[in-house]
């Protein structure tokens, strides 16, 4: 009996990744277009509505670019830990708290001017994301504790602590009695550059492009995709594993603090326990997509983004909302679904005998590695 | 075909499999008759972990036929080698530690409908019939090593294995849990199941088994009918084997040079905190090739280890050149000119997912840099002068390196350690599983920096090599130093009795 098999790719080229999303993408507007067309929308319409209000003209590249510049810094802080094998789920909470100590210290240093203050609320920023993945750096270098539950439990923990914020000590006195947080004060606000984009696009993409060449062109880098790679030989290599785990986990926990604040002082106004509003778990799809390349993060999550804003600019066709996000969901399932099946290819088997020297991808993790 | 077979419980006829840069099976065959307890001995690298995962369904065999109780078959997967009654047994347990054992014993093959007490009632007249006492009611994690093995063996009686594989089932027992292990076994054979036992302990394969297989470089080399018949030491040379000659000669010996290597009275644990090693002392001279010989998991692992700072000593001292190293981290050591070629070059020598160029520079890479930036081209050029100066046949250098064959791999591991003119050398199996120009390619450097001055430490269970290029002979068992031997005047009965433990005369 011939039989086709999934046999995993020894390696993904990033062309093929780039073409599977595309492909992806594809498939799933051809899909949603049927979901449009079965609940009585028109997809032609609907579509170039999308493109024109993510794309066309300078306010619609803004708010794409408004919505890129956090899905790029989360999934860039997931992709620095992921380029060493580790997950950070909770930049999310990360980005919490990283806008929390910026606030703390933007209520005690009012009297800074402008620049100075968005620095140091900046900096402390990226303290607070640091801050907040200590515990689960610590437990994970030195006692193997797995970082993929702690950073997602403490995701509640930093929004449950703003909560608390809001209607205990930070609560604004002159808010009437509502729960809230005072606004950062106004000369806080980062400088913009056009249309909804502000100087945080900027640094995001600096950023992109430091980690981007610190990881694959300098020593550090390579230590540390030799560490992700194969612990053991980068433990030969003379490359301390505790430390590069902690070094890529604060970094990954920094950066997502900084995303955080960048939100605070950008796009927002005050602390609340909606600031971070998803895109730390968004970041995860975002640096999956892109490999765990710094370099891909920027093109994923100018896409991503352009679907969010695609997406929400529909409902004013009169395409409900539940549909909206359906078809959003849809474009990124495909382009998900497609990346991973590019890592696949089919291979066809005949009975036991058969097969060449391949190994079968196996699903069960019982598979042992040959003693030779 | 059918009835040629029907005395058999097991077959594994011709099995051949590769993985990508090793030969792991090569032909290999295997008969188990129904009620024995049968053997699998062999190096390490020899193909017995191979062979029983192909008959557990995990591997599939290149070519090569398996046959289970007289019907021949084709596993899909090891759900498939669990209905046809193969019974898996590994090293480490497969056991959910919060679970009860009987939750773990019926797990997957639960019957439905049954009330918990109703199961632990089961499995209480289960373990009573074979002798091995288990509470059904309490979790693994409070169980001891020899219990949760019961509980593992257990597992694949309530699955009516009728052929149990257990892979170095010894190991993690005390010797008091270890004579229980054989009795139960004795039981089962006795109530008509076969059992195939690989083990390195050679006196508890002799006091626990009938037959035995040994297999060498993938291949059956013998079979043993009846091993009251036999003794350890002819069993030990059995599995060293002598092989078909094709090895490098040293040229004779030139004259010691100074001391670059020396433990003294050196003490290491093993990964289970285990002694590994005990109250170890040897030397090795520039300009001489020093071989360590012994059955494999008899602490070789952990010498090279502790000689190149993967593992601390818990006593003693490491000099190298007459400087105290010990507790040095890998990378200084690399400094201070010590060399190391591991056992496992995929996975802790070379990196296999990264490409030929970033394995060729895990030892020099922060020399090839250019300002804050690591130079691509020297990298580049560093990689292409290992590859002509050590015939490395290779595709493309950002191809990753898993697509070389065991001989290249080897050639490019061997030279990188050596690009930078190391003063000990120490190379762990260096050329097993190589076709035969690797080996001679592999076995060729070796004497080659022997003479270029290099003291080099050659840990190997293949005792022609070690007779054909060491200058000197030493013998591990059980951790500690059997004794030093002269390779030229060593008759190979005295080495097999010191592999097997019998200290010299």
């Amino acid at each position: 009996m011939i039989r086709p098999v999934l046999v995993r790719r020894d390696r993904v080229l990033p062309a093929t990744q780039s073409f599977g999303f595309v492909v992806g993408i594809l498939v799933a507007l051809v899909l949603g277009a049927i979901l449009l067309w079965v609940s009585g929308n028109s997809p032609a319409e609907v579509y170039e509505r999308m493109f024109d209000s993510a794309f066309v003209g300078t306010d619609s590249l803004s708010r794409t670019l408004e919505r890129t510049t956090p899905l790029a810094l989360t999934g860039l802080s997931v992709a620095v830990a992921g380029s060493m094998g580790l997950w950070n789920i909770g930049a999310e909470g990360q980005m919490m708290a990283g806008a929390t100590v910026a606030t703390g210290v933007a209520m005690m240093a009012d009297g800074l001017s402008g620049p100075a203050l968005i620095a140091v609320m900046l900096a402390s920023g990226v303290a607070g994301g640091m801050l907040l993945m200590l515990g689960p750096a610590l437990a994970r270098s030195h006692l193997g504790v797995s970082e993929i539950i702690t950073t997602l439990m403490l995701v509640y923990v930093a929004i449950r602590v703003v909560e608390w914020l809001q209607v205990g000590p930070w609560k604004d006195p002159g808010s009437l009695g509502f729960p809230r947080i005072e606004e950062v004060p106004g000369q806080a606000s980062l400088p913009g550059l056009f249309g909804r984009v502000n100087i945080g696009a900027l640094i995001a993409l600096g950023l992109l492009i430091v980690f981007s060449l610190a990881v694959s062109r300098t020593a550090w880098g390579y230590e540390l995709r030799l560490a992700g790679s194969s612990p053991d030989t980068a433990r030969y290599a003379g490359v301390s594993l505790r430390r590069k785990v902690l070094t890529a986990l604060l970094l990954s926990g920094g950066i997502a603090g900084l995303a955080g604040t960048i939100q605070l002082t950008g796009a927002e106004v005050r602390l609340t326990p909606g600031l971070s509003n998803g895109f730390g778990f968004s970041g995860i799809i975002v640096a999956a997509l892109a490999l765990m390349r710094p370099s891909g993060v920027a093109v994923v999550a100018f896409v991503f983004g352009a679907v969010q804003v695609g997406g929400q600019s529909i409902q004013t066709l009169g395409v409900s909302s539940a549909i909206s996000d359906i078809l959003q969901a849809m474009i990124l399932f495909g382009a998900l679904v497609a990346a991973v099946f590019f890592n696949y290819r089919i291979r066809w088997t005949g009975p036991l005998g058969e097969s060449s020297g391949e190994e079968i991808e196996q699903l069960e993790p019982a598979v042992e590695e040959p003693d030779v | 075909m059918a009835s040629e077979n029907a005395d058999h419980a097991v077959w594994l006829r011709g099995i051949e499999k590769q993985f990508p840069g090793v030969i792991a099976c090569a032909g290999a065959d295997l008969r188990v008759r129904p009620g024995t307890i049968h053997a699998l001995l062999g190096e390490n690298g020899a193909g017995k972990t191979t062979m029983v995962n192909v008959l557990a369904g995990i591997y599939r065999p290149d070519a090569g036929e398996v046959w289970v109780n007289g019907q021949r078959r084709s596993f899909h997967s090891p759900a498939d080698a669990i209905a046809a009654g193969v019974g898996m047994v590994y090293q480490e347990f497969r056991l959910v530690p919060t679970l009860t054992v009987a939750e773990n014993i019926v797990l997957g093959s639960a019957p439905r409908l049954l009330r918990s007490t109703e199961i632990e009632e089961r499995v209480a007249e289960l373990s009573a019939a074979y002798g091995m006492a288990a509470d059904p009611t309490r979790p693994v994690w409070q169980l001891s090593m020899g219990e949760r093995q019961r509980v593992e063996i257990l597992k694949s009686l309530w699955r009516n294995a009728s052929v149990l594989v257990m892979d170095e089932p010894t190991a993690v027992l005390t010797p008091g849990e270890a004579a229980e292990l054989g009795a139960a076994l004795r039981a089962m054979a006795e109530g008509g199941r076969s059992v195939i036992y690989i083990s390195h302990k050679l006196d508890q394969v002799v006091a626990f088994c009938d037959e035995a297989t040994v297999l060498r470089q993938g291949k059956t080399v013998a079979t043993v009918k009846d091993l009251q018949d036999v003794d350890l030491t002819s069993l030990a040379e059995m599995m060293v084997g002598s092989s078909e000659g094709g090895y490098v000669d040293r040229p004779p010996a030139v004259e010691a040079g100074p001391e670059v290597l020396s433990l003294q009275g050196v003490c290491a644990l093993n990964d289970r905190g285990l002694p590994a090693l005990t109250d170890i002392n040897m030397t090795v001279h520039a300009g001489e090739i020093v071989g360590i010989v012994g059955v494999s998991g008899n602490g070789q692992k952990e010498l090279a280890e502790v000689i190149n700072g993967l593992r601390r000593p818990t006593e003693g001292r490491v000099t190298v050149k007459g400087r105290d190293v010990t507790g040095a981290s890998p990378g200084d050591l690399y400094r201070m000119g010590v060399a190391y070629v591991p056992e496992d070059r995929l996975g802790v020598g070379l990196a296999p997912k990264m490409s030929v160029v970033d394995n060729a520079v895990v030892r020099s890479y922060r020399s090839q840099r250019q300002g804050m930036f690591l130079s691509i081209s020297k990298c580049v050029k560093f990689c292409q002068s290992l590859v002509e100066r050590f015939s490395v046949r290779v595709g493309r250098l950002n191809d990753p390196i898993a697509g070389l064959s065991g001989g290249n791999l080897q050639r490019l591991l061997l030279g990188r350690e050596l690009a930078e003119q190391p003063s000990v050398l120490v190379a762990a199996q260096p050329s097993r599983g190589l076709d035969v120009q690797g080996v001679a390619a592999i076995q060729g450097h070796l004497v080659d920096q022997r003479a270029a001055g290099v003291g080099v430490l050659l840990i190997s269970e293949d005792l022609d090599e070690l007779l054909a290029l060491s200058d000197r002979l030493i013998v591990m068992f059980e951790g500690r130093i059997m004794g030093e031997y002269g390779p030229d005047v060593t008759p190979r009965t005295i080495l097999g009795s010191a592999m097997a433990g019998k200290a010299p005369k």
